[in-house]
């Protein structure tokens, strides 16, 4: 962080003695959102109360380079400061007692994290050099992604752009930081106030060196494409004898030193021809478990001005950190493959509609995975979901209305139901009224006792005096067998100010 | 009875002759774009027009309300003026907001008019310099009182004078006015049509941008300004099939995964972080009551709950709060899985078995499980397990690689020293 205050602090006395001030655009803008719900143990037990408070307060310091100039080299400066506070938490929660089993490792009452600052330089040297510095998102084949540290853009004149980035993935437990970009599978953060002996499988964060590299095309309007490599490390001590201690000395196994977390190369293709549709393609390889993570492909045709239609395939097999034990649990993937069509009878009136099957194939009947010699039958078999989906919008110069259904069937149960909402705008968009009624039905074949039909509605209303300030309430109230009555009220103000 | 007919008509027809404006004949050339108001061929409209064609964007060009009567093709072809003899400030214009229509004077000298002082213009002694002769609407009794032409400015960047200046003539963004009588806001450019010249990125390729404020007016953060008072912008079907259809929430990870800078061109970092980091629930992706309703939509379908949640700490902690856990706090005397989750280790493996739900969807697994939970029986006895091998048939082929990548998960298995271990080494 301090690379990136010095930074800030560089380019900042650098507008200011360069520029005049008015090039300089600021912007500052604050989000409140506060909730209050409950949630009940399945077993009707236990009442976790959510009384949530979230706070982001963000700067951004546009056109550093003297005013808006596109296609011209500029400077910005951009933050988000977040604070996440559950006042439901309870205090024996958060604080190791050993008295207590109340105790849930990593939560934190108000929790404070840096979603982003970065300095970031666009359309330098002519055009050909870009570059960010901070706490930054990546999105990209790989995924969604963190890490403070740099990285450059080279834009060449052959319609191809390379990005080299490198630093450390932002990761729970660690200052100002959230465990949202870490791969699944080890739990891990901060571990104080608590000694070495106690959960053993909470591991502490250490820091994760990470780098990586992405060649894109730019330019050209009807086709893109993205290749991507990204290696991220773990570093520090992790506990690995999580049963029992070493039977010599009585301590804690631990595995320590540099070591892959995650290591992919992925590629993404994306092509458009106006008046005849359009291909994707795309893939991940897990240089890690040596596997493919996903691969899809997808087609839609352009069949007329009102009307597109369109196929998928997609390959999905889990993965996780490097450090965790859960990759040699992965077996099998889930392929699916659907088709959907969109059509818009009207400029207000949009239609989309889909429909599959995804299917996990393995090695074995779970219901007959024995034969009568007492054998195991290891042939392949399938198990498929089919899914449906459908959804409208008719909108107007001062509302919408909406409609969305879904239904997946399958071996494990079914989820059925759809929503109907509108949101209507009154006194030139000042004020704004907004309904959702929602109706579904669920069965979980594993666990019939906790099938279910719920109807649920959304009323809310929101006002906007200026351009300044917004404000929001909703009201939700949910009704199922398994809870009775459900309430979330939700409160959210918006102000954004700007010189 | 067809007689009596025929002598209606004619009679109504008489009557609504006597009742037409002397003029109205001429008039009716130069109110549409093609006398009767007949399509405009594709030939002659703006490029990326399409076949049938919508026009150009109602939210970057806003409908207008032409009061005025002009052909075009009269005055090209049979005058022989050129686009600059009344549109000449086009060739300074270095914005869109510019007013480039001529003013009334410009008229003046053919049609014998004066329009030097609006409060009195002064009409021409023929038919073609009469008021009414041009300007629709317009009433004998109310002199000097045109309806006034409603063309709000466009909601875009645009210098003509650049375009010119490297020969990139009327025609090639406004199509063939010179066929057409009225031009109207159909010959107004189609962003498909711009991307014919404006297809480079950075400056080192010249100056045709296809960087988006190089023509749409952005917001300070660079962003380029998408609300405006006549509408959203939104991409259309043809860029990168982007277009917000209602099952866009399904659609957007393609766009945004292969190219995300498309996407910040209109959205900035925390409309992605609402959803993706996000601490209040998107009606749009968990509807209502979706607290009850989540485990059977995380069973069926869990690869999606990872593209927002990260299963340890958004999942787990929850789940550990809640009492749903095997391990941790509030845990409960009661069985959340079925009977035959766990069965007799080593016998067996039958209807209900834990082991086709793991395989099939271990992110399901790990929102409430630690490792902790699967080494019980997993481990090797050494690491207090029972040795139940959980690995499938491609690890033999593929342990070196990942012992040699990171040897830390087989460690928690397996001890440093066990034969087992050494065959990956």
């Amino acid at each position: 962080m301090g690379s990136v205050l010095s930074a800030s602090a560089f380019f900042l006395t650098l507008a200011g003695t360069t520029v005049p001030a008015r090039a300089v655009e600021t912007e500052v803008n604050s989000t409140t959102a506060a909730q209050s719900y409950a949630l009940s143990s399945p077993w009707g037990g236990l009442t976790v109360k959510r009384r949530r408070l979230l706070q982001t307060l963000a700067l951004g310091l546009y056109h550093l380079e003297g005013g808006d100039r596109p296609g011209k080299a500029d400077i910005s400066v951009r933050l988000r400061l977040r604070l996440d506070a559950d006042a439901g938490i309870s205090s024996d929660e958060t604080a190791y007692n050993a008295a207590s089993d109340r105790f849930v490792p990593g939560l934190a009452l108000a929790p404070i994290d840096l979603m982003y600052a970065y300095v970031e330089g666009r359309n330098l040297a002519n055009g050909w050099l870009g570059f960010r510095l901070g706490r930054q998102y990546v999105t990209d084949s790989l995924g969604w992604w963190a890490f403070d540290g740099g990285l450059l853009r080279v834009t060449t004149p052959f319609f191809a752009e390379v990005e080299l980035y490198g630093g450390l993935e932002e990761r729970g437990g660690l200052p100002l930081s959230t465990p949202r970009f870490e791969r699944n599978g080890v739990w891990r953060g901060d571990r104080k106030g608590f000694d070495d002996t106690v959960y053993t499988q909470f591991e502490k964060a250490s820091i994760a060196p990470s780098y990586g590299v992405a060649l894109q095309s730019t330019g050209v309007t009807w086709i893109h494409g993205r290749l991507d490599y990204r290696k991220v490390l773990n570093t520090g001590n992790s506990i690995v004898s999580l049963l029992v201690p070493d039977p010599i000395s009585g301590l804690p196994v631990v595995a320590s030193g540099t070591r892959t977390s995650s290591e992919r190369i992925g590629y993404s293709l994306d092509t458009s021809a106006a008046s005849v549709g359009a291909l994707k393609g795309g893939l991940v390889y897990d240089l890690f478990n040596t596997e493919f993570s996903t691969y899809y492909a997808q087609a839609d045709w352009y069949a007329a001005p009102w009307l597109s239609l369109g196929g998928e395939y997609e390959y999905f097999r889990p993965s996780f950190d490097g450090d965790s034990i859960f990759n040699y649990f992965a077996h099998s993937p889930l392929r699916t493959i659907s088709g959907r069509l969109a059509v818009d009878p009207t400029d207000q009136i949009t239609i989309a509609a889909s429909g599959g099957i995804r299917s996990f194939t393995t090695d074995g009947d779970p219901n007959n995975f024995y034969d009568a010699t007492g054998q195991k039958v290891r042939g392949q078999v399938s198990v498929n979901d089919v899914m449906t989906s459908g959804a409208a919008r008719y909108h107007y110069d001062t509302g919408l209305f909406g409609l969305r259904g879904l239904s997946e069937t399958g071996d494990r149960g079914h989820r059925r139901g759809g929503d109907l909402y509108t949101e209507q705008y009154f006194l030139a968009r000042r004020w704004m009224a907004l309904g959702r009624v929602s109706v579904y039905d669920w069965k979980d074949n594993t666990r019939p006792d906790r099938n279910a039909t719920s109807f649920g509605y959304v009323v809310g209303g929101g006002f906007r005096p200026s351009p300044v300030a917004e404000a929001m309430v909703e009201w939700e109230h949910d009704m199922n067998r398994l809870v009775g009555q459900r309430f979330r009220i939700l409160a959210l103000l918006n102000l954004t100010v700007t010189k | 009875m067809t007689g009596r007919i025929l002598v209606l008509v004619c009679v109504v027809a008489a009557i609504a002759g006597a009742f037409k404006p002397a003029i109205a004949a001429k008039a009716e050339h130069g109110t549409h774009p093609i006398y009767g108001d007949k399509p405009v061929p594709e030939k002659w409209l703006p490029p990326g027009a399409g076949d049938p064609d919508s026009g150009p964007s109602s939210v970057v060009f806003p409908p207008q309300k032409l009061t005025i009567r002009f052909n075009h093709k009269k005055h090209v072809k049979e005058v022989g003026a050129t686009c600059f003899t009344c549109h000449g400030k086009a060739k300074t214009s270095t914005s869109a907001q510019d007013v480039l229509l001529p003013p009334g004077t410009t008229c003046d000298a053919c049609h014998d008019t004066d329009h030097s002082n609006k409060k009195s213009v002064q009409p021409g002694s023929e038919d073609m310099g009469k008021c009414e002769f041009c300007h629709l609407g317009y009433r004998a009794d109310a002199p000097s009182q045109v309806a006034p032409l409603d063309i709000p400015q466009p909601n875009m960047r645009f210098n003509h004078k650049a375009h010119l200046d490297r020969n990139i003539q009327c025609g090639q963004c406004h199509g063939s006015i010179e066929h057409l009588e009225l031009a109207t806001r159909d010959q107004m450019p189609r962003m498909k049509g711009c991307f014919g010249c404006h297809n480079m990125s950075g400056a080192a390729q010249g100056q045709a941008k296809s960087a988006c404020d190089t023509c749409h007016v952005s917001e300070p953060d660079g962003r380029i300004k998408s609300m405006f008072a006549t509408g959203e912008l939104k991409p259309p079907r043809w860029l990168m099939n982007a277009q917000h259809t209602p099952d866009w929430l399904e659609r957007h990870k393609r766009v945004a995964a292969d190219n995300s800078a498309l996407c910040a061109n209109c959205h900035t970092e925390r409309y992605c972080t609402d959803c993706h980091d996000g601490k209040v629930r998107p009606r749009q992706v968990h509807p209502n009551d979706w607290i009850s309703m989540h485990p059977v939509a995380a069973r069926q379908d869990n690869p999606r709950c990872t593209s927002c949640h990260q299963e340890q700490s958004f999942c787990l902690t929850c789940h550990q709060r809640a009492g749903v856990t095997m391990g941790g706090p509030n845990v409960s005397g009661n069985k959340f899985h079925p009977p035959d989750w766990i069965g007799t280790p080593f016998t067996s493996r039958g209807p209900g078995h834990h082991a086709w739900e793991a395989q099939r969807n271990l992110n399901a697994c790990v929102s409430c499980h630690t490792e902790r939970d699967c080494a019980i029986c997993h481990a090797s006895t050494g690491r207090g397990g029972l040795s139940i091998n959980p690995h499938g048939g491609s690890m033999a082929s593929q342990c070196a690689s990942q012992f040699r990548r990171n040897p830390r998960p087989c460690l928690v298995c397996h001890e440093a020293d066990s034969a087992t271990l050494a065959t990956c080494r």
